[in-house]
């Protein structure tokens, strides 16, 4: 039998569509579900994305590379290769397994959303590949961090970490449920594939690979390598939908690229920034974190808004100034709340990793180095239970991240601002005034407490440390703790005399 | 008149102190925290509780006096808590005075 051509079939079965006779249209596409707004119906038949994968084919570059990165892993489950990798970047892996993993299969949903309530027939089907993808990823991510879980229940947070309380993971929960979980599919095509996908997972899966194979964990660059070959091609429903939201109503189109690269670099700060300035080993490092953003992440970020006619952010040298700060206070924050978290933070902050961050970082001494000198005379006279918390970091409403972000102020000096908000008799606080911003043109639609908020509302009980550890899901095998244990502060001590030391 | 009974006039009652948990941050230091204090609490005492987990922790500990910036002024140490008429959630800054 002769086959047809692929180009004789393909737009006829991936742009399927057909009207309704026994319900309107309404029904079928309901605006909460679909967004289309001030978009005409018709005006969705223009969406267009380049890659028109057949399913054949889908399957058969799947298959493909799902046989080598299985293979690669399989090669390394026989070699001594974990054993031999510094504490530093397991925590980074652990944060990624931890922190991304669930992610992914949010991915799915939101990829089946977009299957269901896409206003282009094309879209649909691209979002059903995309669907698959998501799924491939959380299996290949779940089934690599849980090889581990008996050398390390840390691990185990790799599936356990988004079904707790931990403030890491609602903070992430926060943030994709409002990008994926309740968005109408518009504006989900352009807050996951475009802002998230498209603008970010270049961070964690392309640096993230290159501190892999810096660190000589092959498995996981092979793991990252692998899932990112995916996301160059479903990310792209977000052009195609962010064009056609542009023609029509681009306010909600700014809005919406604004807050979620906002959004998305407060979470990157947080997931990525420690791993590449101090979990990473100062030899190894081939960027800063605040190079590799400018690099990757805002000259594409200057292509996309070029592209669509989109303006700047308003908030523009708030987060340039940030790349100094945030993922710097971050670490200082993970490490001295180390026992809320699933992996050991590395302090990194040694005499020659210091001298790498000042040089990158030409206020970093300024801002930190007078704290992480408290906190080392603390190791290094034997109060290590001074650098434990005994109290709650308040967290931000909006990015439920800690409210830690230091501005150069008229008054000459580097210090946290406070951005309150008095809404209904109850008074808010944020860590910048943008997810202030963000939080007031969203309030209505936002019912997510922080961990203050619920621990004030009483749900953490007992109201100390252990309570809050236990309502976390923390247990004492898993609480996390200084990654190289303490060693690091020695080289701060006087040094012993001669004599002595010779003794 | 309300009278007891024994038939005496009841001693005037100050209201029974409540927890006030705060946002605070002290000095330098690089984020704000949850401080509880009760509405009875010298502004002093406030100050104390917010340093408590600061000073000597991630902030050099300095030997100055500390003083307290709530709304845009500086309070007087004596004040209470509920004088100076902070409420729950409120902010506060705690320095060192020089």
């Amino acid at each position: 039998m002769t086959m047809l051509k692929r180009e004789d079939w393909q737009d006829l079965a991936r742009d399927v569509e057909w009207d309704y006779s026994y319900v309107d249209h309404e029904a079928v596409y309901p605006d909460w579900q679909s967004g289309t707004g001030k978009v005409p119906r018709e005006a969705w038949a223009k969406w267009e994305e380049s890659y028109k994968v057949t399913y054949p084919e889908y399957v058969a570059n799947q298959n493909g590379k799902e046989t080598s990165a299985y293979a690669v892993k399989a090669a390394m489950q026989r070699s001594k290769a974990f054993e031999n990798l510094d504490e530093g970047w397991k925590s980074s892996t652990k944060m990624h397994f931890g922190g991304v993993t669930l992610v992914e299969f949010m991915g799915q949903i939101g990829e089946l959303r977009m299957a269901r309530f896409g206003l282009n027939g094309g879209w649909r089907n691209m979002a059903v590949f995309g669907a698959l993808d998501e799924s491939r990823h959380t299996q290949i991510t779940m089934i690599t961090g849980h090889e581990f879980v008996a050398r390390d229940p840390q691990y185990d947070w790799t599936q356990k970490a988004f079904h707790t309380n931990d403030w890491a993971a609602i903070a992430l929960r926060s943030l994709f449920d409002g990008m994926i979980a309740a968005p109408n599919v518009v504006d989900l095509a352009i807050q996951l594939p475009l802002m998230f996908e498209t603008g970010f997972t270049n961070l964690q899966f392309v640096a993230l690979a290159a501190d892999a194979l810096g660190a000589g964990d092959i498995n996981f660059a092979n793991m990252i390598s692998s899932i990112q070959t995916d996301e160059a091609r479903h990310a792209q429903q977000g052009g195609p939908t962010l064009e056609i939201l542009m023609e029509h109503d681009p306010v909600r189109a700014q809005w919406i690229v604004d807050k979620y690269f906002w959004l998305s670099a407060r979470a990157f700060s947080a997931l990525t920034g420690p791993g590449m300035d101090y979990y990473a080993p100062v030899g190894e490092r081939k960027q800063s974190y605040r190079e590799f953003m400018e690099e990757w992440i805002i000259d594409q970020f200057g292509r996309t808004l070029r592209d669509y006619g989109l303006k700047k952010p308003w908030y523009w040298d708030d987060f340039m100034a940030g790349l100094d700060v945030w993922h710097h206070s971050l670490h200082l924050g993970f490490w001295f709340w180390r026992p809320t978290v699933w992996w050991n933070p590395v302090a990194g902050v040694g005499r020659d990793e210091r001298a790498w961050l000042q040089e990158k970082y030409p206020n970093w001494e300024t801002i930190y180095g007078p704290k992480w000198d408290t906190i080392i005379a603390n190791i290094n006279s034997g109060q290590v239970e001074k650098t434990l918390p005994a109290t709650l970091p308040w967290l931000c409403n909006t990015c439920h991240l800690p409210n830690c972000n230091p501005t150069f102020g008229r008054d000459g000096r580097w210090r946290v601002r406070n951005w309150p908000v008095s809404y209904n008799g109850v008074t808010y606080h944020f860590c910048s005034n943008v997810c202030r911003q963000i939080w007031w043109e969203d309030r209505d639609g936002l019912n997510n407490p922080t961990v203050v908020e619920r621990f004030l509302a009483g749900e953490i009980q007992p109201m100390d440390v252990p309570g809050i550890l236990a309502w976390m899901g923390i247990t004492p095998d898993v609480a996390g703790d200084d990654g190289h244990q303490y060693a690091w502060a020695a080289e701060y001590l006087p040094a012993q005399p001669a004599a002595a030391a010779g003794a | 008149m309300t009278t007891t009974q024994n038939g005496q006039a009841p001693e005037p009652t100050e209201a029974a102190p409540y927890l006030i948990p705060l946002n605070a941050v002290f000095d330098d230091d690089f984020l704000e925290i949850l401080v509880p204090v009760m509405s009875n609490n010298t502004i002093a005492e406030l100050a104390g509780a917010v340093a408590q987990h600061v000073e000597g922790v991630r902030v050099p500990a300095r030997d100055a006096e500390k003083v307290v910036l709530f709304d845009g002024r500086r309070l007087a140490p004596n004040l209470t808590v509920a004088e100076a008429g902070i409420a729950p959630l409120d902010h506060v800054r705690v320095d060192y005075a020089s």
